[in-house]
């Protein structure tokens, strides 16, 4: 009987735990995402800017050269652009907003940021291009700091929250 | 006629939906004859064909009654120029500057706008109001019957000037014999030729290809200024023959009589009714004085388009043309 106590208890534990550090990932999941978006649009920015690229082959250097699975929404982006045969760029950007809050965490405003970008990029000459990268850029680093600050905050939260309510559970059960 | 309508419809891929749907449907033999496509902010659609401007109903029908067309709007601007530039105004900063962008295909979109300067000159054009398609269509073999007035007897080519008014055809004319003399034609041998393209007009330069063919052995300087061009090739690529458009420039001038110093020969066009028209010019009275061109074709559109009036030699100034033509083949 004390042998199944030990086992179910424990289990309630483990669960807990894993709770826990699953709920605290979500914070730490959104910083780095906004850190691999940071890193692709720098990429895309000197495809641009520097190599003159047309959009789509801008888009396609940009998910090779690209961080992390970030870099696979831009072709995303390239293959809707293409096969649809868009008008508009923003529209494929569209397209990607769901993704992007249920696969990499981000949250409302950085996807009101990403989809600024749809609605400027290969619209204007290279310089106020540059002048729209340099916006989108510091509006993404302030928005990265708020997601660390939040992911050292909440990630130890969450993980120390998930381990006492088990142990508090264990305690009862006790 | 069914090669002529693909070309208009891949055109077509460069406009906004709502026009493109409009234009699929205009009649087929009209489509092979459209030379422009025309927008306009708060216009009517426009097209114009066989030397006349149409305008095209919502319901795809050709009217000349304005208020029947169909009225663009700013988004089929906009989109239109997404689509032109491939999403990427941005890496056709020079091309816009100068007013134009060439697609793929060679046809050439001009564009109207707000123009904004800086300290070098024009800067940009923003706030695009109008764009004008121009349908590059060549037409092979129209020079085929000339070449025998266009080479001496051991089989040198002679210095050219092909005069003709506007949309006389004389862009599709160099551009023929460019590619006969660059390919060769029976007893002809083929030439190494220097096609300096300052407007993209000649060999419809898309992505480092011409799209026109301007022959095998032609080597394109796209978008370079006239004067430059032929500085450049004399010294780069040893050419027989230069050819250019629409000279006429004091530069111009100076950079043609360097060719001549090098032994190179030269095909030109210049804009003007006939001979007289221009001879009394700034900076040709001295060249044609001094009998530098050896043939001038004279064009004009009394039997349709590029009809050939004469071919003048060039001592004399007299008539050695046997017939009248069009670039059509019709006489």
């Amino acid at each position: 009987m004390a042998a199944i106590k030990i086992i179910i208890n424990t289990f309630i534990l483990i669960v807990s735990s894993i709770l826990g550090f699953a709920f605290g990932n979500l914070y730490s999941k959104r910083a780095k995402s906004l850190l691999d978006l940071q890193y692709c649009i720098r990429v895309l920015e000197s495809e641009i800017i520097n190599g003159s690229f047309p959009l789509p082959q801008a888009l396609e250097n940009v998910s090779i050269k690209g961080k992390g699975g970030m870099s696979r929404i831009f072709k995303r982006i390239k293959e809707d652009l293409i096969s649809e045969k868009r008008e508009d760029i923003y529209e494929s950007f569209l397209l990607q907003k769901d993704l992007l809050k249920d696969r990499f965490a981000l949250k409302d405003e950085d996807i009101e940021v990403f989809l600024y970008l749809g609605k400027v990029l290969g619209k204007s000459s290279r310089r106020d291009q540059e002048e729209n990268f340099k916006f989108i850029k510091s509006q993404l680093e302030n928005l990265h700091l708020e997601a660390e600050a939040e992911r050292m905050k909440n990630t130890k939260l969450y993980r120390t929250l998930g381990f006492l309510i088990g142990l508090g559970l264990v305690i009862i059960l006790i | 006629m069914e090669k002529e309508i693909d070309i208009f419809e891949n055109v077509l891929e460069y406009i906004s939906r709502d026009v493109r749907r409009i234009l699929k449907a205009i009649p087929e033999d009209v489509k092979g004859r459209v030379e422009e496509i025309r927008l306009r902010n708060g216009s009517p659609l426009n097209i114009y064909l066989d030397g006349k401007d149409f305008f095209i109903t919502k319901a795809s029908k050709m009217s000349r009654l304005s208020h029947e067309a169909y009225i663009v709007d700013g988004e089929d601007i906009n989109n239109s120029f997404q689509l032109i530039t491939n999403h990427s105004v941005y890496a056709f900063s020079e091309d816009i500057r100068k007013g134009y962008i060439t697609i793929r295909g060679g046809h050439r979109v001009g564009i109207g706008g707000k123009v904004v300067y800086n300290k070098e000159g024009i800067e940009f054009i923003n706030t695009i109001s109008s764009l004008n398609i121009r349908i590059a269509r060549q037409k092979k073999g129209v020079s085929n019957h000339l070449l025998p007035y266009l080479i001496d007897k051991v089989m040198n080519p002679y210095n050219t000037l092909i005069i003709s008014p506007p949309q006389c055809g004389k862009t599709t004319l160099l551009r023929d014999i460019v590619r006969n003399l660059s390919n060769g034609k029976s007893t002809v041998r083929g030439f190494k030729i220097s096609l300096i393209d300052e407007r993209s007009e000649l060999a419809g330069v898309y992505n480092g290809i011409p799209q026109l063919d301007v022959g095998i052995r032609t080597d394109v300087l796209d978008g370079c200024l006239k004067a430059d061009g032929i500085m450049m090739v004399i010294r780069a690529m040893s050419p027989d023959i230069i050819a250019v458009d629409e000279i006429g420039g004091a530069e111009d001038i100076r950079a043609i009589y360097e060719a001549l110093r090098a032994g190179i020969k030269l095909i030109a066009t210049i804009h003007g009714k006939d001979l007289e028209d221009i001879r009394y010019r700034l900076n040709l009275s001295r060249i044609i004085e001094e009998r530098i061109f050896q043939r001038y074709i004279i064009l004009d559109r009394s039997q349709g388009v590029g009809t050939i009036r004469e071919i003048l030699e060039g001592d004399k100034f007299t008539n050695i043309y046997r017939g009248k033509r069009s670039l059509d083949g019709s006489y």
